[in-house]
């Protein structure tokens, strides 16, 4: 803007009168940036069945509800929940699997929707990119499967499909599989929440106020699997006792 | 909904009493200091178990301090950086040398747009430069959506924390705002009650109000974006729904690469709110085709900051990622809570911050308003050496107050001087010491105790007893017992 590069070559000149100590060229600011400690953990030091274990008792300890499943009983498992929701309505994006179709139910796809429909409809279901279950946090690149960033927004009711092989243990082996920084991310852990009164921790302000997650075991062996069906019966008891 | 100007003349610096009187209400007003105290506790507890678990914290500290010093020390091509690829992707990049700058950016891009009213994001940068009551005042309605910032606008009060603001407020004066301003005469004091009283106050207004302003937690310089760290939905609310979007950022708020975030997610949750990861947090880069908004606009904020950053003890101050353990931490804040730093940033970094941002004749009681414990450098995500800053900007204080007229008729000065020259010299402080010896002698009691004194003194005195001073000095026993030793050798 015009109006505006005055100031910007005022800023810029304060900045590097100010910053005469720093490496001038871009390959000296590279090889300082290269050198910045990094002594942190990378790695996480639990196996694959521990690692998926506490990813879903991260994601209740948020509220949000957790059943596992196989790939081939994926479609069964997305239909128990929609109709365990008490709801009726649904978006889901464009890119979503064909045969997630569940039928019985209003589905509609995400066609370039207008805000309120979008608004009118009683929940979504997506796919994700990444889980970190240090904190239990789901990732959205909002790519084809995973939808736009208002679909995940408005419906009350998210359910999440997760893959067993998209989640890592650690914040920073989420950042090793970016191989391109995304232009768009959210970064979901739980339902949307407050502590703003008296610091009382109240679940759901603006986003969707009900979070469930069906993880797919799509890596694990057929023995330590427990079916979505099974684990229905006894939803609370599956996972948190198992890590400690 | 206007804001009346008095109420934020208690924020602005330049208006605000010094701190030893502003702190004076506060300390009068149980209620306040309870809640204050409350909410720091169940935050301290929180953030001290998940701190612990995390076996790399100190790691994590020692990386985010490193990154942070690096964007700082190569802020200007990091910015150009980031201007270039925020433009690439479809954003527009304003620059703005103060907060009057800042201000008419803003108001001019919402007079293009033909704003009426804007829906916000709590961002700190927008109190700092006071953009509500500019925008009331050109006829745009403004409507805070955090929930915190919804009780203070509505109860039209004054935050007092960086993250929680309205930690000072308790659930029956919100009941009493709310149902006041939303005219909910049944409304109860249950906190669930009062967020869907508030959830459904905002969602006409996302879902209507066409345009946005946020603050930004990071910018990232490698890829142009920007990323927004929340609790609510109402920050995604606000990033997603309206056609446009206009991201108030200081010009210190960027981090190298993407990859940078895997440290300061990691630090800031936990630090702030005792989480270990907030609910939700967003990035997004310049305009995506079809999601959000479709005209983006980022204003970056000298207002000071390039002045900081010429400072080489002062600079670390710019490292600061907006966390607020310092002050949850602050035995000073603890009992004080966050207006008697008469400022938007209050709590240790707020000492620091506000004198530097301002002129310092503004806020040159705010460094003297810590106990120097250290508690909030032991805390801080970014090692910010805060009393080191305190300290340096002291001896400023000083420096400055010596030079003005007048000066050598204060008494304290007077004393100071006087002081500074009896211990220059030995005769004069042992003549010093022997004049003060039996000038004591007379108000010393049998027991070797003195229990009151006359004039300055007796202020000491009214509530404990001074011991009298004894015979002789230990430079006199040394010298006594040294001539001794040398009559015995002999």
């Amino acid at each position: 803007m015009s109006a505006t590069a005055p100031s910007r070559q005022l800023i810029l000149d304060r900045i590097s009168a100010a910053t005469q100590d720093a490496a001038k060229d871009a390959a000296g600011r590279a090889a300082a940036y290269a050198a910045l400690p990094r002594g942190y953990a990378r790695r996480g030091l639990l196996n694959k069945e521990e690692r998926v274990e506490l990813m879903i008792e991260r994601l209740r300890e948020y509220d949000a509800e957790v059943v596992e499943s196989l790939p081939t009983e994926l479609p069964a498992a997305i239909e128990a929940r929609l109709a365990t929701s008490g709801r009726r309505k649904f978006v889901v994006p464009t890119g979503v699997p064909a045969e997630w179709g569940a039928f019985g139910f209003d589905w509609k796809l995400d066609h370039g929707l207008i805000t309120a429909e979008v608004e009118q409809a009683e929940g979504v279901v997506t796919a994700a990119t990444c889980g970190i279950a240090d904190s239990g946090t789901i990732v959205l690149h909002h790519t084809a499967a995973e939808g736009r960033r208002i679909l995940t927004l408005l419906p009350d009711w998210h359910l999440c499909i997760l893959l067993a092989s998209q989640v890592v243990e650690t914040l920073p082996e989420y950042f090793d599989r970016c191989k391109q920084p995304p232009a768009l991310v959210t970064w979901i852990s739980g339902p949307s929440a407050t502590a703003d009164i008296e610091m009382t921790r109240i679940k759901g302000v603006h986003g969707p106020r009900f979070l469930h997650v069906i993880l797919v075991r799509d890596e694990s062996s057929a023995e330590t699997y427990r079916s979505a069906a099974h684990t229905e019966l006894r939803p609370e008891k599956s996972g948190s006792a198992r890590i400690r | 909904m206007s804001l009346s100007a008095a109420s934020h003349a208690e924020l602005d610096p330049r208006l605000a009493a010094p701190f030893p009187k502003a702190v004076l209400p506060v300390l009068r007003n149980p209620q306040l200091r309870k809640n204050v105290a409350h909410a720091i506790d169940v935050i301290q507890a929180k953030r001290g178990k998940l701190v612990a678990e995390k076996r790399d914290w100190q790691e994590l500290r020692t990386a985010a301090s490193a990154i942070r010093a690096h964007a700082l020390e190569n802020l200007g091509a990091y910015l150009e950086q980031f201007e270039e690829r925020c433009t690439a992707a479809g954003g527009t990049v304003h620059w703005a040398a103060d907060a009057e700058e800042a201000r008419k950016i803003i108001l001019d891009l919402l007079r293009q747009q033909q704003a009426t009213e804007v829906i916000k994001i709590k961002t700190m940068t927008s109190a700092e430069i006071q953009l509500n009551p500019c925008l009331q005042a050109a006829g745009v309605d403004v409507f805070e959506t955090d929930l915190a910032e919804i009780i203070l606008q509505l109860g039209d009060l004054e935050p007092s924390h960086i993250v929680v603001p309205a930690l000072h407020v308790n659930r029956s004066q919100v009941r009493e705002i709310f149902a006041r301003r939303m005219g909910l005469k049944n409304l109860s004091d249950d906190p669930k009650e009062l967020t869907n009283a508030a959830r459904a106050f905002l969602r006409q207004k996302f879902l209507s109000i066409p345009t946005a302003i946020s603050g930004a937690n990071f910018l990232i310089a490698e890829t142009g974006s920007v990323a927004v760290v929340e609790s609510e939905g109402n920050g995604r609310m606000c990033l997603t729904l309206p056609r446009t979007m206009i991201t108030l950022a200081g010009i210190e708020k960027v981090l190298p690469r993407f990859q940078d975030m895997e440290v300061m997610l990691q630090l800031l949750a936990r630090s702030a709110t005792g989480e270990r990861m907030n609910p939700y947090t967003s990035l997004w880069t310049g305009v995506t085709e079809g999601d959000g908004p479709q005209s983006f606009h980022v204003v970056l904020l000298d207002n000071g900051r390039s002045s900081i950053l010429g400072k080489e003890k002062q600079r670390q101050t710019l490292k600061c990622i907006r966390c607020a353990a310092c002050m949850n931490t602050c035995p000073v804040y603890r009992q004080t809570g966050g207006h008697a730093y008469g400022s938007v940033y209050p709590g240790p970094i707020g000492a620091i911050l506000t004198p530097q941002l301002m002129q310092m004749k503004h806020a040159q009681s705010l460094p003297f308003a810590s106990s120097l414990c250290g508690a909030c450098y032991e805390v801080c995500p970014v090692k910010i050496n805060i009393p080191e800053v305190l300290l340096e900007l002291r001896s400023q204080v000083v420096d400055q107050e010596r030079k003005q007229a007048g000066r050598i008729f204060d008494p304290m000065y007077l004393g100071l001087r006087i002081a500074n020259l009896i211990f220059a010299g030995a005769w004069r402080f042992h003549a010093a010491q022997w004049f003060g010896r039996m000038g004591l002698k007379l108000w010393t009691r049998k027991d070797g105790w003195i229990h009151s004194l006359p004039g300055v003194g007796g202020k000491w005195t009214q509530t404990r007893d001074l011991r009298g001073l004894p015979d002789q000095t230990f430079h006199q026993w040394w010298a006594k017992r040294a001539a001794q030793s040398r009559q015995e050798g002999k």
